[in-house]
């Protein structure tokens, strides 16, 4: 027999640094994309997700069109009415589809492979830990990329009827893109972390409530207590505490993509924007208003907040990634002691 | 030439010392058997071999790459086998060849033919469109052995390869190791089946508690050691006759012990090479003795391996106390 082996593969490319990541990346990429188009599973998935994007944007339609068109027989701008308030319904369900998915994508990227021990398989190739871990982000977000590229042509159903701009769609598709890399930075840095993709999975589920009712609940009690006088020191000045006694920073809310999608509804709106004034209030930004704080329609705070939430969440977003590396590498420089047992050989056959 | 070389090496898991100074010589194109129990530090071995975990002290060189220093450089030239490995779901038998052969950098054309291949020798090229998770514990265990081949290493590292085979499939993958074996290959294989090493290795390395007691050719360590041999004799006639002939065995020189067993057999104790025990056989014959059957007891091996690690020489402290100052010993 001839060497089957050695006739054939030859040996290796040796790679070179960045070369090297992008084909470690284009192997963990298509391997898991492999995995997720398989079958019909990926079509009943996308199926229904444009059923359910459809069917909502059509009952919101439909909602809007009876509110406005009832009562004094409708305004003058009720097309514009309806396309802002169908905008900002599509923003609100594809926000939500993204935290749901994005985290449940990455969650069992890391420790799946622990658990069904592949990983060592993995690890002994010369794929970098780099490529491991964004190749494993790269097909979990190409995947919502996808769900979200499906769902443009329902959302574009919003210029048929006036009231918002393709620079205000393309920019909540830019939050909502962005929150899909953060909340998946989070899922995989989670995934790496915990053994076990339960656990990880219940995790991500704890950390988005936190970061978006959480962080929002926080922020309104804050605003609530330091608006009503209420000083937690009883005006003494104890350092730390005494700042509790000031407003909360808009930074709590920078993960919270409901906030920066308000942002991005702010810039739709010509009249008494009820977004517009909660952005306004959370970046404390009352000269943007003018007259005082009152939105006229006018002077706006447009695009004031979401690029600052977008850029924290992508500089979070890569160092999560880092720190992801360094948990998955088996030579990782820095660990978090914790006690560990020797592999035992395995039992008698 | 050795192609596995490690000096020194230190492995501890909090205050448990999984590998305490352990040196390893491995010749190029040998089938080399780590033999010893569980939890001699085997796995914890290979694993550093293969680059999964850093040695506290020592270091090891493959194919003259150092784990510590290049652990890339390693990767290249071994395909790593652990003791209990997992498949993806969703996948086919080719596709999981082709993803390990994308992480090795393997060009497109290369991939295709090399698959095909590798399926052949492995025998599992009619199964090609197959789910992964659909094949048997033996065809996966044969899939795993080709993932490690896609890049054409100089040196396998087996872990506990039959683990969970069938007898069939152990056969199939000892003649399978010894064709890679012929096409070049060093393979370090684990394992504490010992009658299985015995057949398929060339050398061993007997470990316990996590330092090499003896290594190198089965034969060449049992004539170090002076080891004996237990056989079995089965004589024809009454009980009377038979404890004449354990008495008859029992004043033959170079035997230690000669018991008669419930069964009518008799084991005997030896401490002689190949060439004594022919000639007790062929003496036993001609002093009437009516034999059936006359076999060694038990392997070559295991009798090694019960031998070396009977004279305990892994100081006792060696689990608790730190990591020691010396580089293991071995048997010369």
């Amino acid at each position: 027999m001839d060497d089957p082996v050695t006739a054939v593969t030859g040996r290796p490319r040796r790679l070179g640094g960045l070369r090297d990541v992008f084909g470690g990346v284009s192997a963990i990429s298509v391997k898991e994309l492999r995995g997720r188009m398989r079958g019909k599973r990926a079509f009943v998935i996308i199926t229904i997700h444009l059923l359910l994007v459809a069917g909502f944007a059509w009952m919101v339609e439909t909602l809007m069109e009876r509110t406005l068109t009832s009562g004094f027989g409708g305004t003058f701008s009720a097309s514009a009415d309806i396309g802002r308030a169908l905008f900002v319904a599509m923003l609100i369900l594809l926000t939500l589809i993204v935290l749901v998915l994005a985290p449940a994508s990455t969650a069992g990227a890391i420790s799946l492979e622990r658990e069904k021990q592949t990983l060592d398989l993995l690890t002994t190739t010369p794929i970098s830990s780099l490529a491991i871990v964004v190749g494993k982000l790269l097909s979990a977000l190409s995947w919502i990329l996808l769900l979200l590229l499906a769902s443009i042509p329902v959302t574009a159903l919003v210029f048929t009827f006036g009231g918002v701009g393709p620079d205000d769609m393309i920019k909540g598709y830019v939050v909502l893109l962005v929150t899909a890399l953060f909340y998946g930075s989070v899922g995989l840095f989670v995934s790496a972390l915990v053994k076990r993709t339960q656990a990880a999975t219940v995790i991500n589920l704890v950390v988005v409530i936190a970061l978006t009712a959480g962080t929002g609940f926080i922020f309104i009690f804050w605003s609530t207590m330091t608006n009503n006088g209420f000083m937690p020191n009883g005006g003494r000045d104890t350092g730390f505490i005494d700042s509790l006694g000031k407003r909360p920073p808009e930074a709590l809310l920078w993960f919270n993509p409901f906030i920066a999608q308000m942002d991005v509804i702010c810039g739709t709106e010509t009249g008494f924007g009820g977004s517009c004034a909660v952005i306004s209030a959370i970046t404390n930004n009352q000269a943007a208003l003018g007259n005082g704080g009152f939105d006229n329609g006018f002077v706006q705070p447009r695009d004031s907040y979401w690029p600052r939430a977008a850029a924290a969440m992508i500089i979070t977003s890569l160092v999560l990634i880092v720190i992801s590396v360094q948990l998955v590498s088996p030579t990782r420089r820095w660990r978090i002691r914790r006690r560990r047992r020797a592999p035992v050989d395995a039992p008698a056959a | 030439m050795s192609i596995v070389k490690a000096t020194g090496l230190v492995k501890r898991y909090d205050r448990t010392l999984a590998v305490g100074g352990l040196d390893l010589d491995v010749p190029e194109g040998e089938i080399f058997g780590l033999v010893g129990p569980n939890g001699a530090g085997k796995t914890t071995t290979l694993r550093i071999l293969s680059t999964l975990l850093v040695p506290d002290a020592g270091d090891a060189e493959i194919a003259g790459a150092s784990v510590r220093r290049n652990p890339n450089d390693v990767r290249r030239v071994l395909g790593f086998m652990p003791d209990s490995f997992g498949v993806y779901d969703d996948m086919k038998v080719w596709e999981y060849l082709d993803f390990f052969a994308r992480c090795y950098g393997i060009p497109a054309d290369r991939r295709r033919r090399m698959i095909g291949d590798l399926l052949d020798l492995v025998d599992l090229g009619p199964k090609r469109d197959n789910y992964v998770q659909g094949l048997s514990r033996g065809m996966q265990q044969r899939l795993c052995l080709a993932h490690t081949l896609v890049h054409d290493p100089q040196v396998l590292l087996l872990d506990e390869p039959a683990s969970g085979l069938d007898p069939r499939a152990r056969v199939e993958l000892r003649e399978l190791l010894r064709e890679l074996r012929s096409l070049g290959k060093t393979i370090l294989v684990s394992s504490h089946i010992l009658p299985e090493l015995e057949e398929l290795c060339t050398s061993v390395a007997i470990i316990d508690r996590g330092q090499v007691l003896a290594q190198g050719r089965v034969a060449e360590i049992e004539q170090r050691l002076r080891v004996g041999a237990v056989f079995r004799a089965r004589v024809l006639g009454h009980v009377d006759e038979q404890e004449a002939a354990r008495a008859w065995f029992a004043a033959q020189p170079d035997v230690v012990t000669a018991d008669l067993l419930d069964d009518g057999t008799i084991e005997i104790g030896f401490h002689g090479d190949d060439e004594g025990s022919a000639r007790l056989l062929a003496q036993a014959v001609g002093a009437g003795l009516r034999i059936t059957t006359f076999s060694r007891a038990a392997s070559d091996l295991e009798e090694l391996f019960l031998q070396v690690t009977a004279q305990d020489p892994v100081p006792a402290d060696i689990a608790a106390g730190p990591p020691p100052a010396q580089t293991g010993w071995t048997i010369q």
